[in-house]
């Protein structure tokens, strides 16, 4: 049975002061119902994506909380995976259609983390990690970033390629007025900002941002089809992996979703990967088999995977979490959304040409959550 | 703060880590710290490889730039993890360079 | 015969110099050093506490014995820096040291003598054969407040003595102890730091108890200066135990040793035992050791020692742990000390 996405809508992503969760899951939802052309009564479920309203905003439940909030009297789930909260709800909405038990789902993603200071949101991140993580006084850019000196220690990633990841996706942000920075940034400016963890400074790590996005999937319309939907896991902790220079769970996933999708990585024109941190697009780069270990920091420094430079495959074109923003649990639905919407041909500036086959890859916490998903139209 | 019983039942993993040597595998200097740690920054984050196998990740203490490698050997000890005002103190695992 | 089976000492790393606490508040660094006779002292990192450095003592101790951690059946910690008002050291320090369920804890708190009186209650209770082996420390992170006199020589580290009646390393030949109520140094509960009475502090206090246990030791074990090859004293500052020794009539090689005080200041409830801890090292067999402390409220306990052959298995300590030092500076000194 095919699944497909028939809509698909995302907000802008931001520092949005004034606007609720509430206002964000209605204006994704009622955009992604308009854009699938559908009403509410087509709909038989709604998955809920989100990580931080629990910690920071005291309210879980969010399933029927937001079925109220859209009028959607309907089965609601949330599903959490810290930053993998959004691709894991897409993979549990497949299927639960494959399965025969609905035919046409909502899958939102929503976070509010502007509300808090920064300290306190990073706090709250860290749940994604483990209990000794926690204790260690260890941050998500400082888990990282020992995954960065790994890296440049074992293949000789340079801080100036790190940098380049950070400056193409700003450059391909500028071009999605959905996404939160619209800034061009330079391999110097990014590398002389403040240091975070080192080697990471503050504009080689994703923001802390609001929004929403929602997809609207159904196995009774035809549209951009979901070939492959992929999960994998690996230790909680980052020192209990066996490596730190690739996230195995990504690798797992992208084997699996390749196999079952029947194409390699050679056939992808689009892709949409977890940039929490520069190094993360690097790993991402080579765990999905783009390219070798230890080759793509450089690739990516001379355009390989820039919009207008590439001669292969663009990364990133909605500017990915550095450039657009990452308000957790949408990030991985957004990432859907934008594949969707290149292989359908609608983005306008930042359209990938003639793009069929587009792939979207959202990691939860350091590595320990994997989903890939494998879209063509 | 952490709850009294969390810290009660962690007492004996705390107290069979300590005295341990190992190795740093990689480690990071954490400026921009969780609440909880916003006195102690800026900080060294490592993880370890223990001679016997395990692996931890911990602070690292008493350090100097000089101890920032990897492949820095390094002993576990047992230190005050964060400071928590009325609550429990909750002890635990550091390591320092030797 | 009961006495020593091991020790253990622990002196954190960091030193603050005299001179920039007293640059800090417009005051002369020649004077200050030279009327306490110290140059700097020894400062605890912001994450260690009395734990913390009770339990590097206790496993530097455990290590130098040849005792399982299960053997102790008594663990006394004198400080007067408990994390806790209420809450003992004594278990916090045992679980982790992995002792078991059979001992008895207690926390002590006398001032400067919390850790010598664990000493003596300790060797009662190996003396009656209630235990066989106990351990004793005595561990402080001391506080003072910023500008006040003890700012200059309030310092920080631990000491451990395991107690036990064989293979010994020094045998107790006599103990005894003397007190009264000498309110020269006090913190009401709730206060954060500790307040004195000036000058007060010295004959009246120090000078009278160290004398006082001083003069009822050598009566009970009928001995004088002469007999003995070392001596130590509580060492609030450079000249206190120079002045003390020489009015008892022992001579400066008796005392030089377990002057810790000039290298790192006085570590309060460790000062005496750390200062006996310099002298072990250097000790030979068959050396007498007469050790007086000193806590203000007031009182001051009494011992006298004898090394035996298995004193030369030790392996020396001291010297190491002040040698191995990192200097901070005043504003990381208060950092470290919390007060910023």
């Amino acid at each position: 049975m095919n699944v497909s996405v028939i809509g698909a809508a995302t907000t802008k992503f931001g520092e949005l002061w004034g606007v609720s969760p509430r206002t964000l899951a209605r204006e994704a939802t009622e955009g992604a119902l308009a854009d699938a052309g559908i009403t509410k009564k087509h709909v038989q479920a709604l998955f809920v994506a989100n990580m931080l309203a629990g910690p920071l905003g005291n309210q879980q439940h969010l399933g029927p909380f937001f079925a109220e909030e859209l009028s959607l009297n309907v089965p609601a789930f949330t599903i959490e995976g810290a930053c993998a909260s959004g691709g894991l709800a897409v993979h549990a909405a497949v299927a639960s259609i494959r399965s025969g038990q609905y035919d046409t789902v909502v899958v939102l993603g929503v976070e509010k983390m502007t509300d808090h200071k920064p300290e306190d949101v990073a706090t709250a991140l860290m749940a994604a990690g483990s209990d000794e993580e926690r204790l260690s006084g260890a941050t998500f850019p400082g888990l990282y970033a020992m995954l960065a000196r790994a890296h440049m220690e074992q293949f000789g990633t340079t801080g100036e390629e790190l940098a380049a990841v950070a400056v193409k996706n700003h450059f391909h942000a500028n071009l999605n007025e959905k996404a939160q920075f619209h800034t061009l940034l330079t391999i110097d400016q990014v590398m002389k900002s403040s240091k975070i963890a080192d080697p990471l400074t503050l504009l080689e790590c994703s923001p802390i941002s609001d929004g929403a996005s929602a997809v609207i999937l159904s196995s009774k319309k035809k549209n951009v089809e979901i070939i492959a939907s992929e999960v994998a896991t690996d230790t909680l902790g980052v020192a209990q992996r066996k490596s730190l220079t690739q996230l195995a769970a990504t690798q797992e996933a992208a084997k699996r979703a390749y196999q079952k999708a029947g194409v390699e990585p050679k056939d992808v024109d689009v892709v949409e990967v977890h940039d929490c941190f520069t190094i993360a697009e690097i790993l991402a780069m080579e765990d999905l088999g783009f390219f070798k270990k230890g080759k793509a920091a450089a690739a990516i420094a001379i355009g390989e995977t820039t919009l207008g430079k590439t001669k292969r495959f663009v990364v990133n074109p909605s500017g990915g979490l550095k450039g657009c923003g990452h308000p957790v649990g949408a990030t991985g639905i957004k990432q859907i959304v934008e594949i969707v919407q290149q292989l359908r041909g609608v983005v306008g500036k930042r359209q990938v040409t003639g793009a069929k086959i587009g792939l979207a890859h959202n990691v939860g916490g350091s590595g320990a959550t994997a989903v890939v998903h494998i879209l063509k139209i | 703060m952490i709850s009294p019983v969390k810290i009660w039942r962690n007492q004996k993993k705390v107290a069979s880590l300590v005295g341990k040597t190992g190795k740093i595998v990689a480690f990071t200097l954490i400026r921009v710290p969780p609440a909880d740690f916003s006195n102690q920054a800026p900080y060294p984050v490592a993880v370890i490889a223990l001679d016997d196998g395990d692996k931890v990740i911990a602070q690292l203490v008493d350090w100097n730039e000089s101890s920032l490698k990897t492949g820095q050997k390094v002993q576990t000890v047992i230190r005050k993890i964060f400071e928590t005002g009325d609550g429990v103190i909750p002890y635990g695992i550091k390591v320092k360079p030797v | 015969m009961i006495g020593i089976v091991s020790y253990g000492t622990y002196i954190p790393r960091y030193r603050v110099k005299l001179s920039d606490i007293a640059l800090a508040w417009n005051k002369n660094p020649e004077e200050i050093v030279g009327s306490l006779g110290i140059a700097e002292k020894s400062v605890p990192s912001i994450d260690e506490d009395a734990v913390t450095i009770a339990i590097e003592a206790a496993r530097s101790a455990l290590a130098a014995s040849a005792l399982s951690p299960e053997s102790i059946e008594g663990l006394f910690v004198g400080s007067e820096s408990h994390p806790y008002a209420v809450n003992p050291t004594s278990t916090i320090v045992g679980e982790l040291l992995g002792i078991g369920n059979n001992y008895l804890a207690a926390d002590l708190e006398f001032a400067c003598k919390a850790g010598t009186a664990g000493m003596q209650a300790v060797a009662g209770l190996i003396e009656a054969k209630h235990i066989q082996y106990g351990l004793a420390i005595g561990t402080d992170t001391a506080q003072s407040k910023p500008h006040d006199a003890l700012e200059y020589t309030s310092a920080s580290a631990g000491v451990a003595y395991i107690l036990g009646s064989n293979h010994l390393i020094a045998n107790l030949l006599a103990y005894t102890s003397y007190s009264s109520d000498t309110p020269d140094f006090w913190r009401r509960d709730g206060i954060r730091y500790p307040s004195h009475a000036g000058r007060f502090t010295g004959e009246p206090a120090y000078f009278a108890h160290v004398v006082g246990a001083s003069k009822l030791l050598m009566e009970k074990a009928k001995i004088q200066p002469s007999d003995v090859s070392y001596c130590v004293f509580h060492m609030p500052n450079g000249k206190f135990p120079r002045e003390v020794a020489k009015r008892l009539g022992f001579m400066k090689e008796q005392l030089a040793p377990s002057l810790t005080v000039d290298a790192i200041g006085n570590p309060y409830s460790a000062s005496s035992m750390l200062g006996l801890a310099a002298v072990l090292d250097i000790a030979k067999p068959g050396q007498k050791i007469f050790i007086v402390s000193y806590g203000s409220g007031a009182g001051s306990d009494a011992f006298l020692w004898e090394t035996t052959k298995e004193i030369l298995k030790r392996k020396p300590m001291v010297q190491e742990q002040i040698d191995d030092k990192t200097y901070i500076d005043y504003v990381q000194y208060l950092k470290q000390t919390h007060k910023l």
